[in-house]
């Protein structure tokens, strides 16, 4: 058989003449034209979104795995699990202690073991029952005690008992001095679920089909995709202006900026801060990068030998310039932090102030036995994606370290595995990280984030234990906030934890809209209307 | 025929029995090797040691690997994957809810792939013919250059955002409660006589499908243009040009016929990736699958159920695989007969 090419195979698909082949590429082009257009028109009609001032549709990054409030601690999702089962107190958008299902709370000793607290007597669950305090013993004792993998148990880990003295009004009785457990009422896990409802239907009938007893039921959940809150009429505070809301799912950064900017959705949050400027020149939209009781800042292993030398950690802290990262990846609204607390926060130490000197920082390294000359090698542990522009945080603080002779090797790491890391004493080096904490109380910040005895502590000076111990227990305020602005202070000055800034937010709404925004971070949408 | 493609299928099953079981220890054995703490999202800050020692133990994670293991395959082989750690619900349930939402949208992918790679590796295969495959195979590169995920995000920019025709979030619009019969949106729609809903549906699967399709497609324009290009040296087309059969009819008819044999295989193969592309695109287009299950379960250390959808993925190709095995059969007598 003789080879020839593949043209000369197919004289006639060579020729110029009007060939079978080439109607048939028209034929294809033309149908496959036809076919883009026709299948985009018929689909206008289904991108009607719910744009009525009764519905709110909000892209949201993060979606709720569990329907049981006392199971998980996710910052994130809070604000949704306050919008279905409301919370015993709350902090108002200020930051303040706030009555909620209980309307009084007072000690009855002068030691903080026995908090008396007043439930409303019109709380409703979803389901028609009332609220009553068998309901609040259930919630915040007995469940943590008959269920290890409730976290509502570690949360309150001193409460001992709860006395109930009529169906609105009882007794939280604390193991030892817990000066602090009213906040613990207003932060995470501590929400109240109706007793006689979980018992009956089970942990999964429950998750299914949650009860609460907030301005919003949960009428619809596709795992993934989106919730749908509908206002409850019989809530104690009135029904919620916005009857519907529905949180889409996308975790994608830019999907929730093209949601917003299409005007999809009434409301998106957690945006990137770049496209903030641009999404402010829509004039169908408001933005707002606003800051929230959470801080960004540097963890520091105490059993890494260099991390030991009180030198290296003040060279390491004078060598960041915390103005500059805030202009970079927070358009300046993320405030510098000389404290482990955000500015206006209680024992935030307001008169204290760490600068950034890149002179002393060289002379401290120095003092060390380093220099440009002779550099310090450091791994700089760092998320990607955690929280905004961590990543590109680190690389800026390893740039501003390389300045005065420490070589920052920047190892990326997950939640998961740094927790694994911490436990097991064997983080690398110093750790940037994101500290919520929507009480702002001191107590978890610099309490927490320095007890040694804690499962992911970082600088394990045992000494500090007692120290913390105390500040837990003391039933005076005034002595109990010095106290931590002491070791506040102390800690920055010390550099045993490097404070770096105050966490934004951010969020882009429809013109339309009034939000509240909470110094928390929560999305609450109950508290939101349309102007 | 009946008879020689049920033989292969079962021969195909009972393969697969001893692959499994290999995949599955190999995936568990890593997840548990992994420095990872699956209880690190799940703790307060505030939890101790002990805390964190009654919630290892409550959730089986203090037992030792291979009894681990061994609990979890006696458990699998009654239906159970265990439960998540994250959602606190049982994980085999999970997975068959969002499983109907990602073969959706990857058979939805695969036929607008089809519809885009069918015609194109025609169209490479004359642009060959006629000695101008240069701006086919840029165009091609092009396409095959830019993954699913960032055809996601353009098509969100072009269709959503630029021209607004089509929804680029969730499965349906957010005033229609999906039935949930079988859990395929577009299957109980039908069933319910939701017209209208229907039509939603479809325009919620076609960004993340077409994102997909374009991802695939270049694969298929490619293998189905040197198949063409082979088909073309054989000795019937020769035959049929001979007895004077139109060109289009020899090419449509006959060549494409042959050349349709490596690119089922290739597609095959690929089918599988493409559940691996719909792990990004479900993600960036909040659509309810199993890989928008599968990032929830990584970010949260859900070891039950990342374990359960690897095994998933497992049990996938290799059901794909065997169902090429079949189609091969079927499209080629000499195999039925060897």
């Amino acid at each position: 058989m003789t080879e020839r090419t593949d043209a000369s195979a197919f004289p006639l698909l060579a020729s110029t003449s009007c060939t079978p082949p080439d109607l048939k590429r028209r034929t294809l082009l033309g149908g496959l034209a036809a076919t883009g257009l026709a299948s985009l028109l018929p689909w206008q009609h289904a991108l009607a979104q719910g744009t009525d001032r009764a519905t709110l549709s909000i892209a949201y990054p993060t979606d709720v795995p569990t329907w049981d409030p006392e199971a998980v601690t996710i910052p994130n999702i809070q604000g949704i699990y306050q919008s279905v089962f409301d919370s015993p107190l709350r902090f108002s958008p200020d930051g303040r202690l706030q009555a909620r299902q209980f309307k009084e709370w007072r000690w009855t000793d002068n030691t903080a073991t026995r908090l008396e607290v007043t439930l409303r007597d019109d709380i409703v669950f979803h389901d028609g029952s009332r609220m009553t305090m068998e309901d609040v013993k259930f919630s915040l004792l007995e469940r943590g005690r008959a269920d290890k993998k409730l976290v509502i148990g570690a949360m309150l880990t001193t409460l001992a008992d709860v006395e109930i003295k009529s169906p609105t009004r009882g007794v939280l009785v604390y193991s030892r001095p817990t000066p602090t457990a009213p906040i613990y009422l207003a932060f995470m896990a501590a929400y109240i679920v109706p007793k006689a409802y979980l018992t009956k239907v089970g942990a999964d009938g429950f998750n299914a089909a949650p009860v609460g007893a907030g301005p919003y039921r949960m009428a619809e959940h596709q795992r993934g995709s989106r919730i749908v809150l509908e206002a409850f009429d019989k809530y104690w505070g009135g029904m919620a202006p916005i009857r519907q809301v529905i949180l889409q799912i996308v975790p994608e950064p830019s999907a929730r900026v093209a949601l917003a900017e299409s005007g999809r959705v009434g409301m998106a949050l957690q945006l990137p801060v770049r496209e903030m400027q641009r999404l402010a020149g829509k004039p169908t939209l408001k933005t707002k990068i606003a800051p929230v009781s959470e801080i960004y800042m540097l963890r520091l292993p105490s059993y890494v030998p260099a991390l030991e030398n009180e030198h290296v950690r003040a060279a390491l802290h004078l060598a960041i310039d915390k103005a500059a990262l805030s202009k970079a990846f927070y358009a300046g609204v993320a405030q510098p932090l000389s404290v482990l607390a955000p500015k206006g926060a209680p024992a935030s130490a307001p008169d204290f102030n760490y600068p950034f000197d890149k002179a002393r920082a060289i002379s401290e390294l120095q003092a060390a036995g380093y220099s440009t000359a002779k550099p310090l090698s450091l791994t700089l542990l760092s998320t990607n994606g955690a929280f905004p522009s961590d990543y590109d945080m680190a690389r800026a603080i390893a740039q501003m370290w390389k300045g005065i002779g420490i070589n920052a090797t920047i190892e990326e790491t997950t939640p998961a595995k740094l927790v694994e890391a911490a436990q097991n004493g064997k983080l690398a080096g110093p750790l940037l990280y994101s500290w919520a904490n929507s009480t702002a109380d001191p107590e978890i910040f610099a309490g927490r984030i320095l007890d040694p005895r804690l499962r992911f502590s970082t600088w394990k000076d045992m000494a500090l234990g007692p120290r913390i111990d105390s500040l837990i227990a003391e039933p005076d305020e005034t002595k109990r906030l010095d106290g931590y602005k002491a070791l506040n202070i102390e800690a920055s000055e010390k550099s045993w934890a490097i404070p770096l800034l105050q966490a934004v937010t951010t969020v882009a709404y429809a013109s339309a809209l009034q939000p509240q925004l909470f110094n928390s971070g929560y999305l609450i949408p109950a508290e939101y209307k349309y102007l | 025929m009946f008879h020689v493609t049920c033989m292969i299928a079962v021969r195909r099953l009972l393969a697969a029995i001893p692959t499994l079981l290999l995949l599955a220890l190999v995936v568990f054995v890593v997840l548990r090797l992994l420095p990872v703490d699956p209880l690190a999202t799940m703790l307060p800050p505030s939890a101790t040691a002990a805390d964190a020692a009654a919630m290892r133990q409550q959730l089986g994670l203090d037992q030792p690997i291979p009894v681990q293991f061994l609990i979890w395959l006696r458990d699998a082989a009654s239906g159970s994957l265990g439960t998540s750690i994250n959602f606190r619900q049982p994980v085999t349930g999970l997975i068959v809810a969002a499983l109907p939402a990602t073969i959706e949208l990857a058979l939805l992918g695969l036929i607008l792939a089809l519809f885009i790679s069918i015609p194109g590796g025609v169209l490479a295969y004359v642009l060959h013919v006629r000695k101008r495959e240069t701006a086919a195979d840029v165009g091609v590169t092009v396409l095959q250059s830019v993954p699913a995920f960032l055809w996601g995000l353009l098509l969100i920019i072009v269709f959503g955002v630029l021209w607004p025709v089509l929804p680029f979030s969730g499965r349906i619009a957010d005033d229609i409660t999906l039935p949930g019969l079988t859990g395929f949106a577009l299957v109980d729609l039908l069933i319910k006589g939701r017209f209208d809903a229907w039509l939603s549906a479809l325009s919620h699967l076609l960004l993340p499908a077409l994102a997909l399709a374009l991802g695939f497609a270049p694969l298929v324009i490619r293998v189905l243009r040197s198949s063409l290009i082979d088909a073309a040296r054989e000795p019937y087309v020769e035959v049929a040009r001979l007895r004077g059969v139109p060109e289009s009819r020899i090419l449509w008819r006959h060549m494409l016929k042959n050349a349709a044999l490596p690119t089922i295989t290739m597609i095959g193969v690929q089918f599988g990736f493409l559940f691996g592309s719909a792990l990004l695109v479900e993600m960036i287009f909040g659509f309810p699958g199993i890989g928008n299950l599968m990032v929830q379960a990584v970010k949260g250390n859900d070891m039950p159920l990342i374990q359960g959808i690897a095994l998933l993925f497992c049990v996938l190709m290799l059901a794909i695989n065997a169902i090429v095995d079949v189609l091969y059969v079927l499209m080629n007598p000499r195999l039925r007969v060897s």
